[in-house]
């Protein structure tokens, strides 16, 4: 994060407090952190068993901007975690993501950056490796982003890809959206009636994974499960071609999809 | 390569931690909830017994994990028992949804006027769990018509809401009281052993009013596991689901003949779809994790080597967190040792990928830049050598 130009200035381990990584000093305590250096934005990579801990400090320290890396959380906790942040007005990315990259600006997170261009087309999904490829292809194909941002594997995302397109509504910046989902729950189809509902303004092309996925099995991702027919890749698809939004078949397909829809 | 290795797993892959109805229903009986006497039979010589205890007539019901059981023929009634003897003997040999199982649940049959539905799940989208209750149980969930539905922001049931409701749906008062007191039961349940889902269909309402759950379903949240080692206990892993878990991968089984490896779940699902759409059958589905060392890829290629059906392997990695020499170092020693015999193609991309292709030189690995055109050549080395 670093070396992507991340302005990181503080590190938080109970007990290594006045020890310093790279150049950055650590703190015993989110509160210590926050205080000495009016930081706004933290990204944990704390252990699962330890994340609610991790999580809350850092909400009461006034952190307004938390990206959780952590897999593997258990539901309870984020649940914990996301009435939390919500009272106290933080946003908090994951648990289980990538993270979140602006090009040439910053990286909170663990992606790999060689993927990611800057340009305008905003990209929201619940995959990292699937992220780096879709955002290799359109990079590939002259479409760089102006942001990408992973809203996790888990059962539970505190922020919903209907957040997610809501910043991006009337960023000038941003001309097209490229959202990769995936099976298990309902977050495809509540964010096509929410297109409908709100008519987005912007083109929006998606990507599902999971088309031959069996029933019943946690696919990698915790949140990655079909029961009956809720969560199946046909019914998000299904969803966002009722309100018009371009499914593509395969990765890609991603920037040809984008590329038309932008000439449009 | 050692054949004693060659294991067959009747439970393949990570699936939700879902216990047996027997689990389930112990669980029940300790927190309150009426559930049916019965006896676990493993053996023949046991069944006899178990109808002497619980009197004729019995249900005897299949353990096994998957779905659909009634309609499979899984759960039979026996009035005699010379007639539970033979019900057992074909139950314990019948595999349902290629799961057999290891034991029957023996059941005493109770009397009832009416069967209702009562389950604590997760919504996921809106953050929270709900109560749901209906007056029509034994259908699948998706059937049900009239409803009522609670949050439960803080997991607590609210008895007097959910009996008001319950009357509302067109239930007597002390239906609706009986099936209220176990809501709330149900919701300290689910709160206690962290469960993603517990439900009960049907509960069956007597003559008198009582409720009875004659099916229990748990499924609990394998994350908060270590919370709750006398959950975890009730587990039995298989050897692969123990050797997945230990090096941090993810397995599910398949019906086809191809293994699907790669790193993040989503690039793996997305793999699979493209295999299927070529016209190939995937034997498995392998996601490797995030940032997989050398370790983790030789101990997956170990596993695939191990799995019969799987002829030909299909690699895709993007490297990131993930190196791609380490993944190359690993297949190159994977050769080494005899566990790759099949065709094996793959598509490398990302951080180191030079090297990893110059690690992977003079093997017998295809390097491919288009994934299409991996699958497509693998598809056909399979099927020459098929």
């Amino acid at each position: 994060m670093l070396d992507y130009g991340t302005n990181i200035v503080a590190g938080v381990t109970p007990g290594k407090a006045g020890q310093s990584v790279n150049g950055v000093p650590v703190f015993n305590t989110m509160k210590d952190a926050a205080t000495a250096t009016s930081a706004g934005i933290t990204v944990a990579f704390v252990p699962a068993q330890y994340l609610l801990g991790a999580a809350l400090e850092a909400i009461e320290a006034g952190i307004h901007c938390l990206v959780i890396i952590t897999e593997h959380v258990p539901i309870r906790d984020s649940l914990t975690i996301f009435r939390k942040a919500k009272e106290n007005e933080c946003i908090v990315i994951g648990p289980n993501t990538a993270g979140v990259i602006i090009p040439n600006k910053i990286k909170l997170g663990i992606m790999a950056a060689s993927p990611f261009t800057k340009g305008s087309v905003a990209v929201f999904s619940r995959s990292g490796t699937l992220t780096y490829e879709i955002a290799y292809q359109l990079s590939n194909n002259g479409l760089g982003q102006s942001i990408s941002l992973g809203v996790g594997g888990d059962p539970i995302n505190c922020t919903s890809l209907v957040d997610c397109l809501e910043w991006v509504r009337n960023h000038k910046g941003t001309d097209a959206v490229v959202i990769i989902g995936e099976i298990g729950g309902d977050a495809e189809e509540r964010l096509a009636k929410h297109i409908l509902d709100t008519r987005f303004p912007k083109p929006i092309i998606a990507y599902i994974a999971g088309r031959h996925a069996p029933k019943e099995k946690k696919m990698g991702h915790a949140g990655a499960i079909i029961y009956g027919s809720y969560g199946t890749a046909e019914s998000k698809i299904k969803a966002f071609d009722d309100v018009g939004v371009h499914v593509a078949k395969k990765p890609e397909e991603v920037p040809l999809l984008v590329d038309s829809a932008l000439r449009r | 390569m050692n054949l004693a290795l060659t294991v067959k797993y009747p439970v393949l892959g990570i699936d939700c931690m879902r216990l047996y109805e027997y689990q389930a229903k112990q669980l029940f009986s300790s927190h309150g909830i009426v559930v049916p006497g019965s006896v676990l039979v493993r053996s023949q010589n046991d069944v006899k017994e178990a109808v002497n205890k619980l009197g004729l007539p019995v249900i005897l019901k299949s353990q096994v994990l998957a779905g659909g059981r009634g309609k499979a023929g899984a759960i039979r009634k026996a009035d005699s028992a010379p007639e539970a003897l033979t019900i057992f003997s074909e139950l314990i040999e019948k595999p349902v949804q290629g799961e057999k199982p290891s034991a029957i649940l023996v059941e005493e049959f109770r009397e009832h006027v009416r069967e209702t539905y009562l389950s604590i799940s997760l919504n996921r989208s809106e953050h929270c769990f709900v109560l749901l209750v209906s007056g029509e149980g034994g259908v699948d969930v998706e059937a049900i018509g009239r409803k009522a539905t609670f949050s439960l922001p803080d997991s607590v049931v609210d008895k007097k809401s959910v009996s008001k409701e319950t009357m509302r749906i067109g239930l007597d008062e002390d239906s609706a009281n009986s099936i209220a007191n176990i809501a709330v039961k149900m919701g300290e349940l689910s709160a206690k052993i962290e469960a993603e889902l517990v439900e009960i269909n049907p509960l069956a309402i007597t003559a008198d009013g009582n409720a009875i759950a004659l099916d229990a379903k748990i499924i609990v949240d394998d994350n908060a596991l270590f919370r709750h080692p006398e959950i975890a206990s009730l587990r039995m892993p298989s050897n692969l689901e123990a050797e997945s878990q230990k090096y941090g991968f993810n397995f599910v089984e398949l019906d086809g003949n191809i293994a699907v490896i790669g790193n993040g779940a989503g690039l793996v699902l997305s793999t699979l779809d493209m295999l299927v759409e070529n016209g190939g059958r995937p034997a498995c589905f392998l996601d490797l994790g995030g940032g997989a060392t050398e370790d983790v890829v030789f101990a997956a290629l170990r596993v695939v080597s191990r799995f019969d059906k799987a002829k030909g392997i299909l690699l895709n990695v993007f490297g990131g967190i993930t190196r791609t020499p380490d993944v190359a170092k690993a297949i190159k020693d994977a050769f080494f040792n005899g566990l790759i015999r099949g065709p094996f193609h793959a598509r490398i991309l990302g951080v180191g990928e030079e090297d990893a292709f110059a690690i992977l030189q003079n093997l017998p690995v295809f390097l491919h830049r288009n994934i299409d055109e991996a699958i497509q050549k693998l598809i056909a080395d399979v099927q020459r050598i098929q």
